[in-house]
């Protein structure tokens, strides 16, 4: 089936994803224990650690899919190993030229370098903003070289229209789709997508760059680019570990394969579209933006929750109602990892209401919901997967004690520390500060309970950590 | 008070999602070999998603006309402000601002009457965002370089209003700032 | 000492964007918008004087501003301002003031002027001087500066839009587009646009274009931006799948 070097390559990734992972939330705990008031950092340091944290978190989480679909994939078509190892160079490349442009040119944009910020920031080393666009190449050259290999193999096999399951439309196909090969397709389109509109972004601003101020850009373009590739590769990046679900959760649970049905292969065509819209809900509070599309990001946003709660989440719970199954860390985490995108979900369609967005865009709540369904969902799925492909290869394996406890941590640490932000975002306290003003204190105390339940969901992952990095060490050690 | 309904519907939907996947994780949990899992899954899933269709739908017509665009758009205001934002401060101005030489001047504004703000940056992307005597943020636009955003309210309580900046500007964007008095 | 070359690059770089960002505002149209006009007296064409307010009160003003002795700018402008207004010859919602900020000119000079452009029997085109003309620049906003040296005024090019109020609704500086004159006409005619782009040198990348004469708006050249991520998606997924497919057929 799958290569030895596959193997090896996916426990890198894998390694590579947690250490990174876990200096991200350590990131994330200063900055909230700076807007509490207990650490005093300069806000230069805070911004740029800001940026750290979202775009190491952005990139893990996409290259953890990512990697989680490449070698499932083996199953159905070939896979190009070359490629696997060129995103993994040029994903590290990417990554040190980023981390210097932040932690030593103090580039502090954010993640969403909205334009023209990085042209105005101050009190950044001058050379950062060249470095972090030129990293943002590399990730992007890399990681479309990647998309582009994958869906090709697919359309080596599979016909367009049997790669997005036209045919089940009709009765009784004469060719079966597996689910895992149509989510794959649908979610490279999308990533394929927003990393064309990084290239155009990117293209745009060196062009402004190194015009000598004889080109300058239109504003209103720009977010609307920039929001394209960062709320779709956001979104994509979830939908990668639903790929993963839709695979491994019927066999890890010892159940018969899910197939793919009409009702699947519509609703995972219609997700194509509305993620492509959907990207419109950043831009309500911009007036200028026609209001027509203002109208069609609140329509997008609301309809791509119906094939998401309506096939994906309720076909998860037909699986598990009544039915006597396995139960085992990966289809947990798989389970409370859905739980984690529906209320996730839910945070983000209550934003994705015009009216609402006039009181909560920008506030805590933006960060409360995203990180519900990163930390609380697609973390999960991606561990789910890390601790299933560890114990693949793993002789005897014990069943780990304290993995009760261990998911216990998990749950009350990020329960809690997403308490803080939606109840942060409630008061009206502002995302991306680095202290609160005066009348706002009362973020303060919010940000000590988040960083503290922070802490203790950061302690499960280190558990997680050391479980699957032992196995995947031996992975890596073992004679090829 | 928006802010508050906000987030009771969401908790208790969020409640709502933790007794559904506790509830179905449980019954798997004491399944016995034999049972035979959802019947008729298809109609179910038919009927849920119908539901959910129409929880949408009204929620949407019911929201989208009290959308920042549409209100007010049929009066003329009382006031105007014109508001130029930088990094890392708010110019307001019963007149227009001058980019070269921007400054600004304390600003009344009436009661219970339209006030119409023009909102435009000269450097970077800001949010112009109000809060209310008890610290609510009670309504933002964005504040983009080369367009000018109308944003128009109608204060119902006299006070100072704060405004901060919602848009991340860079290394001060916390202490940008500014406030009004509505008499 | 590359170190500093390349920073003093950067730096010029910098400035240069930064300049041209700023320059680029166009916050002189802003000044005075929705300020109630000064009412000056007025001396019409036929020798008769009125009130400001009773020429506004009729219907609402395009106010030109300029003055005959110009070598400049002012018969261009007035060229184009004539040929656009006579594009719409059905749109009759307002009238154009053509006033000279000039003391020496006189209404005679005017009736030269309006017979050059052979605009003196129409009654869309009121011609006028008056004596106030320092209080009406002020309330405007206008600032022509003498120039002794050349006997010229150094002034700009200025288009006013008066509502049927007396309030200046919008303003426009030099020689513009049909659509920039739209616009004016709309905004005389109290229609609302929730917002408005600011003149700049870079609306070739605009995403949208408001078009006052339908009240919506129509794509710009930027639309094709966002649009393009998309649509070179599908091309590379025909193109792929026809490539793959060609080479093996299976």
């Amino acid at each position: 089936m799958e290569s030895i070097k596959l193997r090896k390559i996916t426990s890198v990734w894998i390694l590579a994803v947690f250490v990174l992972f876990i200096v991200s939330i350590i990131l994330g705990i200063l900055m909230r224990l700076n807007q509490g008031g207990v650490i005093n950092q300069n806000p230069v340091t805070f911004y740029a650690n800001m940026t750290t944290h979202g775009l190491t978190m952005i990139g893990i989480w996409f290259v953890a899919g990512m990697a989680a679909i490449n070698y499932l994939m083996e199953r159905y078509v070939k896979t190009s190993y070359t490629v696997n190892l060129i995103a993994l160079v040029l994903t590290v490349i990417g990554v040190l030229m980023f981390w210097v442009s932040t932690f030593i040119g103090k580039f502090h944009a954010a993640w969403t370098f909205l334009y023209p910020l990085p042209f105005k920031l101050l009190g950044a080393e001058s050379w950062s903003t060249l470095l972090f666009l030129l990293a943002l190449t590399i990730f992007g050259i890399g990681w479309l070289i990647w998309s582009v290999s994958l869906m090709t193999q697919i359309l080596r096999k599979y016909s367009i229209s049997q790669a997005f399951a036209w045919q089940h439309f009709k009765k009784n196909p004469s060719v079966d789709t597996p689910p895992f090969i149509l989510i794959s397709m649908i979610t490279l389109i999308g990533v394929i997508a927003s990393l064309l509109a990084a290239v155009v972004l990117l293209a745009l601003l060196f062009a402004e760059y190194f015009s000598n101020g004889s080109f300058v850009n239109d504003a209103l373009l720009m977010k609307n680019l920039t929001y394209f590739f960062g709320h779709t590769i956001a979104n994509e990046m979830l939908y990668l570990g639903l790929a993963v679900i839709y695979e491994l959760f019927s066999e890890v649970s010892g159940r018969p394969k899910w197939k793919t049905t009409w009702y699947v292969a519509l609703a995972w065509n219609c997700t194509l579209v509305f993620i492509l819209t959907a990207f419109f809900h950043h831009l309500y509070m911009d007036f200028v933006q026609p209001e027509g599309f203002q109208i069609i990001g609140q329509m997008a946003s609301y309809l791509a929750s119906l094939p998401a709660a309506g096939v994906t989440v309720f076909s998860v719970l037909i699986a598990v109602y009544r039915t006597k199954m396995k139960w085992t860390l990966t289809n947990l985490l798989f389970f409370i990892g859905v739980a984690g995108w529906v209320i996730g979900g839910l945070g983000a369609v209550i934003d994705a209401t015009i009216s609402n967005n006039v009181v909560l865009h920008n506030t805590l709540w933006v960060p409360a919901h995203f990180h519900t369904y990163n930390a609380m969902g697609n973390v999960l799925f991606s561990i789910g997967f890390f601790y299933w492909f560890s114990t693949q290869f793993a002789e005897n394996i014990k069943p780990e004690r304290f993995t009760k406890w261990t998911l216990a941590t998990l749950l009350i640490g990020g329960a809690g520390f997403l308490l803080a932000f939606y109840y942060g975002g409630a008061d009206s306290i502002p995302r991306r500060y680095s202290v609160y003003p005066a009348e706002l204190s009362i973020g303060a105390p919010w940000a000590v309970v988040g960083a503290i339940f922070a802490t203790v969901y950061l302690i499960a992952i280190l558990v997680f950590f050391y479980n699957i990095s032992k196995r995947c060490l031996k992975i890596l050690s073992s004679p090829s | 008070m928006h802010q508050n309904s906000i987030l009771l519907l969401f908790l208790a939907l969020a409640v709502i999602a933790v007794i559904v996947f506790t509830y179905v994780y449980l019954s798997s949990k004491n399944a016995e070999q034999s049972e035979q899992g959802m019947a008729q899954p298809l109609k179910k899933r038919f009927w849920f998603l119908l539901i959910l269709f129409v929880i949408l739908a009204i929620f949407a017509s019911v929201t989208i006309p009290k959308s920042p665009y549409f209100l007010f758009a049929d009066e003329t205001p009382a006031k105007i402000v014109h508001v130029s934002s930088m990094q890392f401060a708010f110019f307001l101005s019963e007149h227009a601002i001058d980019p070269k030489n921007p400054s600004g001047e304390p600003i009344e504004l009436p009661v219970n009457e339209l006030v119409e703000f023009r909102v435009t940056s000269l450097d970077v992307n800001h949010g112009f965002a109000i809060y209310d005597g008890s610290n609510r943020l009670i309504t933002q636009t964005q504040a983009m370089p080369g367009y000018v955003n109308r944003l128009r309210y109608k204060f119902t309580e006299p006070g100072t209003y704060n405004i901060l900046c919602l848009e991340y500007c860079g290394m001060a964007h916390q202490i940008m700032r500014s406030s009004f008095i509505v008499k | 000492m590359f170190k500093n070359i390349v920073f003093t690059i950067i730096t010029i770089i910098f400035a240069l964007i930064a300049n041209a960002q700023t320059a680029s505002t166009g916050m002189e149209e802003e000044s005075n918008i929705y300020e109630k006009l000064f009412d000056v007296p007025l001396h019409v064409n036929d020798g008769q004087q009125i009130a400001f307010s009773t020429l506004y009160h009729q219907k609402p003003l395009l106010v030109a501003l300029i003055f005959t002795r110009c070598s400049g700018i002012c018969s261009p402008f007035l060229l184009q301002l004539k040929d656009n207004v006579q594009l719409k010859p059905d749109d009759k919602s307002f009238q154009i003031l053509v006033i000279s900020f000039d003391p020496r000119d006189d209404l005679e000079d005017m009736g030269v002027m309006a017979r050059k452009f052979g605009l003196e029997n129409d009654p869309q085109w009121v011609f006028a001087v008056t004596d106030s003309i320092e209080q009406l620049n002020h309330s405007i906003g206008f600032h022509p500066v003498w120039d002794s040296e050349s006997d010229q005024f150094d002034h700009d090019a200025l288009l006013v839009g008066i509502n049927g109020e007396g309030y200046i609704t919008k303003k426009l500086i030099g020689i513009r587009k049909r659509h920039d004159l739209d616009l004016l006409i709309s905004s005389v005619n109290n229609v609302f646009s929730p917002t408005y782009r600011l003149p700049s040198k870079n609306s070739l990348f605009s995403c949208f274009n408001y078009d006052p004469k339908t009240g919506k708006n129509t794509p710009g050249l930027g639309l094709l931006f966002i649009a393009l991520p998309a649509v070179l998606t599908v091309l590379l997924l025909i193109f792929i799948s026809r490539v793959v497919h060609n080479r093996l057929p299976d």
